[in-house]
């Protein structure tokens, strides 16, 4: 789920789509006082599931290519969902096995040996083994098929080497120890050796077109443009599902999109927070409202002299008020919580023991005049025209830092000059931005957007201590020392402020009543549901 | 005749060119850049580098764009840099939803103008004149997005008596199932080109009733009808065929706004999409093909033109 891009996140529109949040419970209903209208439980009018039916999932594009080794866009890792399955998923930091039967490390955690579940099929009926589990490895190490995942298997510019003991394990060799490795492997979706053996490139191979995969879903059509359609996979290790179809149905305008869904065209749709009260009140819809393991931030631009003084980062947060700051992009409470660390609430090792900035005038201007700011200097504030949320919180900001006595500037820009403006490591023409991410559950990821030298430094913070920290943090192996090395890492941001955390939006998906399971599926960031084989037609 | 069209298909080989060498450079030197959408935040600056390589985009532009124009020459448009499949093969699957949808429209918004704006015009500043002046303004500035959510909004949601998104209902293979899907996005594109044709055939036609040989034919004691449809229709006919010359390209290169309101899988949809990822093998196949078609939409029109009006037959 760290595939997850930033990218989308900065230059999409699909801005508001999501949420964050942070209560534990995956899936919270929103109004839990007005348990008819959006509760989810188990005993649904105590109707049992029963098989058959189809469910149509709105998407918003065509899938980019149905390949695991490509899948980074939100359309293709929803279908991946039902068609691929990984070695193993997180659930609340317990590994819950899926093609993996074990995965176990050595002693010196070097060494991790993977055995796969007797008596797996892919999708054509061919069995899973461990040359299947090599195959995939060795392709994204390939640097000829552009995998985006490789580096994620190259340790200090080495990659990690394979072993085949026998039919159904596999021994990962590592070149160093890696605490990160398990939440790395998360993301590992085995392809087809006996479908891919033999093609050149595998991004344009015509495989892709009518993908083999091994999950609870098998693919029957695509029709670029207006959808695609999987069928149940009746060999399904984990049991057949109980939907006959699922259609992932491609609706481009969000406006229509809503309309269809409430016309029926359209049975399940992650929709935004504006449009919740008007979905609800039909009554058609099961509102599943929870967390979307997002971070919705302010960044400082510390390449800028007044920015690259901590008691003005620090002012600013004193300036503003988070829970005024949440209503005004996020509508409501219900959609969107404080937030405190830098980490997602469903990463490991998240705490919330940092410095927290109160709303404070008084002592916001006292800081500023320490660090000898006179109130003469623009502060600069660049955001993406197209982004909803940071256009009002630009609004906002602007407002309550000139209360403070900072003169403020707004740079509205079209998305893309944005995008080149803030990947730019060397630019000075701004103060403040805003940006969002979700990480996934992989603490390690996150250093991407702290260390000094960082792709998505937007902050263009360099502390060298921080680099160490993280370094040491991704090789420390006993999970308490680690929980302490990542502890340290939130609290030196937090004293810091390198970036502001705001909000942990939440995400709404709307599914039609009919459907069943909801809490069974278990709700996730981006493919929306972990397992829809759960789904059910009541 | 045929060595007029040989002639004019030759002219159109530099502009053509000329047309490839500007989209190109605008598509490079627009800020983005396509293996954004390969990048992850965990991918090492190696990688981004390498991947960028194999996709031969660390190229100056000029070697990219004769790389290109080589292929193209030879008949290669290449892969997408978003679907990784063949373009062409892309191309080739929206074009039958384009081509029925902007058919049908630019068909039925003829249709509606033809009519109306001759009426209107024989009728000069009478209440219907006024009315379908009226009309035809609102067509033309109405913006497109809202009118469509208009549409979708009455007839979907609160008639219940049309789809709302999609060419097809899933699972239904029918005819009339894909024509009740292109009613509403059809209706939104008739409505807006029939105000713009409606308002060239009344001027035009206002122009041709002043003409001499109307009032003759008058004096010869036509009446209005005859005079209208026999007689100044061939004439008014003229900028009709312009338009509908400079509408051919449409029908390849679809509807950018409509086809995506209405999720309607042409080439409109597929040219947004390709934009917004900076996809530049298919944007450019989308925009030659277009400008082939206003080649030959031209000199369709022009054919029309003589075979209409035996003045400007070409000699030789």
């Amino acid at each position: 789920m760290k595939k997850l891009l930033f990218l989308s996140v900065i230059f999409i529109l699909v801005f508001g789509l999501v949420g964050c949040g942070n209560d534990q419970s995956a899936n919270q209903n929103a109004d839990d006082g007005n348990s008819n209208s959006t509760s989810n439980t188990t005993s649904e009018g105590g109707s049992s599931p029963k098989s058959g039916g189809s469910l149509i999932v709105a998407v918003s594009g065509d899938p980019d290519v149905m390949n695991p080794l490509y899948a980074n866009d939100r359309v293709t890792l929803t279908i991946q969902q039902s068609l691929f399955a990984p070695l193993y998923r997180m659930n609340n930091g317990q590994k819950e096995y899926v093609l993996a039967e074990s995965f176990t490390p050595s002693e010196d955690n070097l060494t991790y040996t993977l055995k796969l579940k007797d008596n797996l099929k892919w999708h054509d009926g061919e069995k899973i083994t461990a040359d299947d589990v090599i195959f995939t490895m060795e392709s994204i190490l390939d640097e000829k098929q552009n995998s985006s995942s490789r580096s994620n298997y190259i340790f200090k510019g080495k990659p990690l080497t394979m072993k085949k003991v026998d039919e159904l394990t596999v021994q990962f060799i590592l070149p160093q120890v890696s605490a990160a490795f398990e939440g790395i492997l998360l993301d590992f979706y085995p392809i087809p050796k006996h479908v891919f053996e033999n093609e050149t490139d595998l991004s344009q191979s015509e495989k892709n077109q009518h993908p083999i995969g091994s999950g609870p879903f098998k693919f029957k059509e695509y029709k670029p443009g207006e959808y695609v359609m999987l069928e149940r996979f009746d060999d399904y290790f984990a049991g057949k599902p109980y939907l006959d179809s699922i259609i992932y149905r491609i609706a481009k305008d969000p406006n229509a999109a809503n309309i269809a869904l409430q016309n029926g065209e359209i049975n399940m749709r992650m929709v935004d927070p504006q449009d919740y009260q008007k979905l609800n009140d039909t009554g058609k819809f099961n509102m599943v409202t929870f967390p979307e393991g997002r971070l919705f931030f302010m960044a400082f631009n510390m390449n800028t002299e007044i920015m690259s003084k901590k008691e003005v980062r620090q002012a600013i947060a004193h300036a503003l008020n988070k829970d005024e700051m949440i209503a005004t992009a996020y509508i409501s409470s219900e959609f969107a919580d404080p937030a405190a660390s830098v980490f997602t609430p469903d990463t490991l090792y998240q705490t919330n023991d940092v410095k927290t900035y109160e709303y404070d005038q008084a002592k916001a201007k006292e800081l500023l005049a320490a660090a000898g700011v006179t109130g003469n200097e623009k502060i600069r504030i660049a955001y993406a025209n197209n982004n909803k949320v940071a256009t009002s919180l630009s609004l906002y900001t602007q407002q309550k830092l000139q209360e403070i006595g900072l003169t403020v500037e707004l740079i509205a820009l079209d998305p893309n000059a944005y995008s080149t403006k803030i990947f730019d490591k060397n630019a000075k023409d701004f103060e403040i931005t805003f940006g969002g991410y979700i990480m996934g559950e992989e603490p390690d990821a996150y250093k991407s957007l702290f260390q000094s030298d960082a792709d998505y430094n937007y902050a263009r913070y360099k502390n060298p201590q921080l680099d160490a920290l993280w370094e040491d943090a991704a090789v420390e192996t006993d999970p308490a020392k680690r929980a302490d090395l990542y502890k340290q890492i939130q609290q030196t941001i937090g004293e810091d402020v390198p970036y502001l955390p705001i909000a942990y939006p939440k995400a709404v998906i709307a599914v039609d009543k009919k459907f069943g399971g909801l809490e069974e599926a278990k709700p996730i960031p981006i493919a929306m549901f972990e397992d829809l084989s759960k789904i059910y037609v009541k | 005749m045929i060595k007029v069209i040989v002639k004019r298909l030759l002219q159109a080989i530099p502009l053509l060119f000329f047309i490839s060498i500007v989209s190109f450079l605008l598509i490079k030197l627009a800020p983005g850049d396509p293996v954004q959408s390969f990048v992850t935040p965990d991918m090492s600056q190696e990688d981004v580098e390498r991947i960028r390589h194999n996709l031969g985009l660390d190229q100056p532009i000029y070697v990219q764009y004769v790389r290109w124009l080589i292929n193209i020459l030879s008949g290669d448009f290449g892969y997408s840099l978003i679907s990784h499949r063949p373009v062409l093969t892309m191309i080739a699957e929206r074009l039958p939803a384009t081509f029925g949808l902007m058919g049908s429209s630019l068909l039925l918004s003829l249709l509606i103008a033809i009519p109306l704006g001759l009426y209107a015009a024989a009728n000069k500043n009478g209440w219907f004149d006024r009315l379908i002046s009226g009309i035809s303004y609102v067509g033309i500035s109405i913006p497109i997005f809202w009118f469509a959510l208009l549409l979708i909004y009455l007839f979907s949601l609160k008639l219940n008596l049309l789809p709302s998104i999609g060419m097809r209902t899933i699972g239904v293979n029918s005819a009339w199932d894909v024509i009740k899907h292109g009613i509403l996005p059809c209706l939104v594109l008739a409505f807006q080109n029939a105000s713009v044709y409606l308002r060239y055939i009344r001027s035009n036609t206002i122009s041709q009733l002043e003409e001499d040989y109307v009032q003759i034919q008058y004096a010869f004691g036509s009446t209005k009808r005859e005079v209208l449809f026999h007689h100044i229709l061939r004439n008014v006919l003229l900028p009709v065929i312009t338009i509908f010359g400079l509408s051919i390209p449409n029908l390849i290169g679809g509807a950018f706004i409509t086809e995506t309101i209405f999720s309607w899988p042409g080439m409109g949809s597929l040219g947004v999409t390709s934009i917004f990822s900076f996809d530049y093998p298919v944007i450019m196949a989308i925009t030659m093909f277009s400008s082939l078609m206003l080649v030959i939409g031209n000199l369709i029109a022009d054919i029309l033109y003589s075979i209409v009006d035996p003045r400007i037959r070409p000699k030789g």
